[in-house]
């Protein structure tokens, strides 16, 4: 029987996870990590991956459908396979997968798939999970234990998936086409499915208890992108709250309430994207007196420690933000820290959130709103796409940058894009706010001619009344 | 390799220092520029930092001796390659034998007494490194201001002179350190930015970020850490350029007529008693040993809060003679005089009669913070009814100060020093200060200004008073 004492157990292998387990061997740790699904987790599963490949499909079959109209190339009648676009978004997520566990195994880290139960500060049990290999041992002793499970798609009292109700995890391999869709939320996943079923020609009704999309967004992003939704066709319905569900034939009908009118909407299926909720029960957690705060978050201190010394948190489970990215930069601290070569303390000010839809959205830092709240004194640089050459070039014309600026310093402390490559053109805010930079260095930094990425710098400039191009 | 650390000549007039604190223990890795101890002189209490990276070995000389300047107070060993490698390092080095990583042991922030070389000395003394961006001329000049009373600004450096470690004198070994201005400043553009603005030199400034590199944080620590130091620091004279004329800032201007005013139409007398502040010196040390609360009691807080008390006994200090009559003001509000750049600012602490020494200290700190970066409300210039100017941290003997109409009266409190003094008919070595009452005769006759000193003076020499 192999040797079960290991300095670090890991439970979970998620972005968070397996990041932190790879640092962790990087630090000369004998790991293992226990994974009940996929090694991966859900962003390389059932999120961010299967996702991207999914609207990846959309914008091709937007980009052919405007061809003819757009660019004059006939395309003569579109078809589509549905079950070969699921199939190449499961390829692509299994891919990964399969990358995962390549490099634990490269890194010398046990891989253990079973459920795990943290039975003592320093004790991890195992239980077999069903279809997998079965298990050698049952029980790993840990100097540390490190919680990366994540969090688990939420879902409404009363609520059950199955029968044309589903969550992300289901849509993601629903190999039938539907008709019609009803999402309630309108959130990253509500938007990002919506667009993509609305892409290959579905009926779709957006339901958002919230007056904009994005709650917690810059209104203006968010009204932006209400209005690019609504062109496209899709039904969105704010400040409207979901009541309940029935099934009608081949129907459901969901009962929406807006200050009080009731209102039907009828769909084929629902997908309900009301947010995620971290996966701290059935751990074993409260048994140790490890403090579960409300909304199942556990508590965590600056060093990524429970309220039990030997046992950390890091991801999804330990507070939100809840994004992949957040989670691996988490993992890799938590575990510097254990290690001593990292002072505790971890930046969220600059962790960018990111909506794959198109236009897309990505946003890092305070919005205009949160800065005055807050009351920093801002000022803002606003740069609509039209004023940039690539932009029109490529008929994306539509969107804008909004950089918010300390007047201060002029210290850039925000940024909030939407756009086509939106997404992309974040990471340079992202590494210009974590590298401290103000607007003289984005302005006075010469980007190429022409791209997208143009918009930044001219935004930092007409923060400062210096725009060139607008 | 093991160099000595010498009690440096840190005056021209120093003859021995006394260790006020060790600021790092034996076993700690030192870098270059670090503080290493506080020393007490016979003008101020200034920071000894080190002038290369090493390891502190030894310490010599303890806290609460003294030692004549040339004496060995502390080794160092180890060069800077050696220290960097144990501290970072360390951790990874290990043999993963099952579980015995080491225990994170993150290395504590320093969070009190970060030196200030003073600017002007780093500026002439070697190439200027690239960065920071060069003041203008004006800002330059501005740099060097002075002002007789607690400083806050870009002129308000404590000193901190470089030890130079007897081994020194050694050929060029391979781990020379580059002089304090050959180094590089990894600093954030908004760190930059905020140093400018404050005036901060940033080779005095201990960066966080990764490899060293100064962030808008450190530069945010420093001034904090600066603000302790407020009452220690000697600033450097304005040297303003032979044959130049300067035109008058707002601030200057301002300060220039209600100077006059205040000589031409107020009828000053001036009162001086010698305290004997030997059992306040004792409260502060105790107050500051027992850590029992964050705040840095400075001896200006100290007599701040003596002088409420007296002030409340004396009403008739707190007043303002208006033509018709004397207004008797039912608050007492001290103006604290701070120098910033280009002249100075009283920031008021109001109600003084309510507040408890260390709510004094808290009040204080935040004025004096002000002062270094603006952003004072107009109620915290104004309202002042009595005024206190500090010379202490200049090693001034004695002073008298122009009353701030229109108020009644100016306190102007000199440095604590060591006098002879007559104890139980003994001649013995006291310390005691001499404070100086700058008097509205309109207002005040003689044996109220008498009376009122005398009160001051008791609540001083018997200081916990002050505490209840």
């Amino acid at each position: 029987m192999a040797n079960t004492r290991y300095d670090l157990v890991v439970i979970g292998s998620g972005p968070g996870g397996y990041v932190a387990a790879i640092r962790a061997a990087q630090l000369k740790m004998k790991v293992a990590v226990v994974e009940r699904d996929r090694p991966g987790g859900v962003c390389l599963n059932w999120g961010c991956i299967p996702s991207k490949a999914l609207l990846n499909s959309a914008e091709t079959m937007e980009a052919i459908r405007g061809a003819g109209k757009e660019h004059g190339i006939d395309v003569g009648e579109i078809r589509f396979d549905f079950q070969k676009i699921i199939a190449r978004s499961r390829a692509a997520a299994e891919k990964l997968s399969k990358g995962v566990r390549f490099l634990l195994k490269k890194n010398k880290i046990d891989l253990y798939e079973a459920n795990a139960e943290v039975t003592g500060p320093n004790t991890v049990a195992l239980q077999a999970v069903e279809g997998k290999p079965a298990l050698e041992v049952d029980k790993l002793e840990a100097e540390r234990i490190l919680i990366a499970t994540g969090s688990g798609e939420k879902l409404f009292p009363g609520m059950k998936v199955g029968d044309g109700v589903m969550t992300s995890r289901e849509a993601l391999v629903h190999d039938t086409m539907p008709a019609s869709v009803a999402i309630i939320g309108a959130g990253a996943i509500g938007l990002e499915f919506g667009y993509f079923y609305q892409a290959f020609g579905a009926k779709v009704t957006i339901i958002e208890l919230e007056k904009q999309m994005l709650p917690g967004f810059d209104a203006e992003i968010a009204e932006e992108l209400r209005r690019s939704f609504v062109k496209r066709g899709v039904s969105v319905l704010l400040g409207h709250g979901y009541k309940s569900m029935a099934r009608k034939g081949d129907l459901w009908t969901v009962t929406v309430d807006a200050a009080g009118a009731e209102k039907t909407v009828e769909a084929e299926v629902v997908l309900v994207a009301v947010g995620r909720t971290p996966l701290s029960a059935r751990l074993g957690l409260e048994k140790l007196g490890v403090e579960v705060e409300r909304g199942g978050f556990v508590k965590i201190d600056d060093s990524f420690r429970t309220t039990c010394p030997s046992i950390y948190a890091i991801g999804d489970v330990g507070r939100p933000p809840l994004l992949a990215h957040k989670a691996s930069a988490e993992g890799i601290a938590a575990v510097e820290i254990m290690a001593g070569v990292r002072q505790p303390g971890f930046d969220l000010s600059s962790i960018a959130g990111c909506i794959y839809c198109e236009p897309e959205v990505a946003t890092v830092g305070l919005t205009e709103a949160e800065a005055t709240a807050r009351g920093i004194d801002v000022k803002v640089g606003k740069i609509p796409f039209r004023a940039i050459g690539k932009a029109v070039a490529i008929g994306h014309a539509d969107g804008f940058v909004k950089l918010v600026v300390s007047k201060e310093y002029s210290e850039v402390i925000g940024c909030q894009i939407i756009g086509n490559h939106a997404t992309d053109l974040i990471s340079e805010v992202v590494l210009g706010k974590t590298l401290e930079a103000t607007t003289a260095e984005f302005g006075h930094a010469v980007h190429p001619h022409p791209t997208m990425s143009e918009a930044i710098m001219e935004a930092a400039l007409a923060a400062e009344g210096e725009a060139i191009n607008y | 390799m093991s160099n000595e650390i010498v009690m440096p000549k840190l005056s021209d007039t120093m003859e021995e220092g006394k260790i006020i604190r060790w600021l790092k223990h034996p076993g700690d890795s030192v870098r270059h520029g670090e503080p290493l101890a506080e020393v007490e002189t016979d003008k101020a209490d200034m920071v000894l930092e080190s002038f290369e990276d090493g390891v502190l070995d030894q310490i010599k000389l303890k806290e609460g001796e003294s030692a004549p300047v040339g004496a060995v107070i502390a080794t160092m060993r180890g060069g800077a390659a050696k220290a960097a490698d144990a501290s970072a390092n360390g951790a990874s080095a290990e043999e993963p034998s099952g579980g015995a990583f080491p225990e994170s042991k993150p290395r504590p922030v320093e969070k009190k007494a970060a030196p200030i070389p003073i600017r002007a000395k780093a500026k002439k003394d070697a190439p200027q490194p690239p960065a920071p961006p060069p003041p203008s001329e004006e800002q330059d000049e501005a740099a060097r201001e002075v002002h007789p009373a607690m400083s806050s600004r870009r002129s308000a450096a404590p000193t901190a002179i470089p030890m130079p470690p007897r081994a020194a004198a050694a050929p060029i070994s391979d781990h020379v350190e580059p002089s304090s201005d050959g180094h590089k400043f990894r600093a954030s553009p908004l760190a930059r930015r905020a140093a400018e603005e404050a005036g901060i030199d940033l080779a005095a400034v201990h960066g966080t970020g990764p490899e060293g590199r100064i962030t808008k944080r450190d530069i945010d620590n420093f001034l904090r850490e600066q603000q302790l130091f407020r009452f220690r620091r000697i600033v450097s004279p304005r040297e303003g350029a032979p044959g130049s004329h300067e035109e008058l800032s707002k601030m200057r201007k301002t300060i220039a007529n209600r100077m006059a005013t205040s000589k031409r139409e107020i009828p000053h007398f001036y009162v001086t008693m010698e305290i004997d502040m030997e059992e306040a010196v004792k409260l502060k040390t105790s107050l500051a040993q027992a850590e029992l609360i964050e705040e840095d009691i400075t001896y200006n807080d100290i007599i701040v809060k003596a002088l409420a008390l007296a002030l409340a006994r004396y009403p008739r200090i707190n007043a303002s003679f208006e033509g018709d009559g004397i207004t008797i003001h039912p608050s007492i509000n001290i103006g604290v005089a701070v120098a910033v750049e280009d002249g100075l600012v009283v920031p008021v602490i109001r109600g003084c009669e309510q507040l408890s020494l260390i709510e004094i200290a808290r009040v204080a700190h935040q004025l004096v913070a002000k002062a270094g970066r603006g952003g004072f409300t107009s109620d915290e210039l104004s309202g002042a009814t009595f005024t206190i100017s500090n010379m202490g941290m200049l090693g001034v003997e004695h002073f008298s100060a122009v009353i701030v109409p229109p108020q009644a009266a100016i306190l102007a409190a000199s440095a604590i020093k060591d006098r002879p003094v007559v104890r139980n008919g003994v001649l013995a070595v006291g310390k005691t200060m001499m404070a100086t009452l700058s008097c509205d005769h309109r207002i005040i006759d003689g044996v109220v200004a008498g009376r009122f000193l005398q009160e001051l003076k008791r609540f001083l020499e018997n200081p916990a008073s002050l505490l209840l």
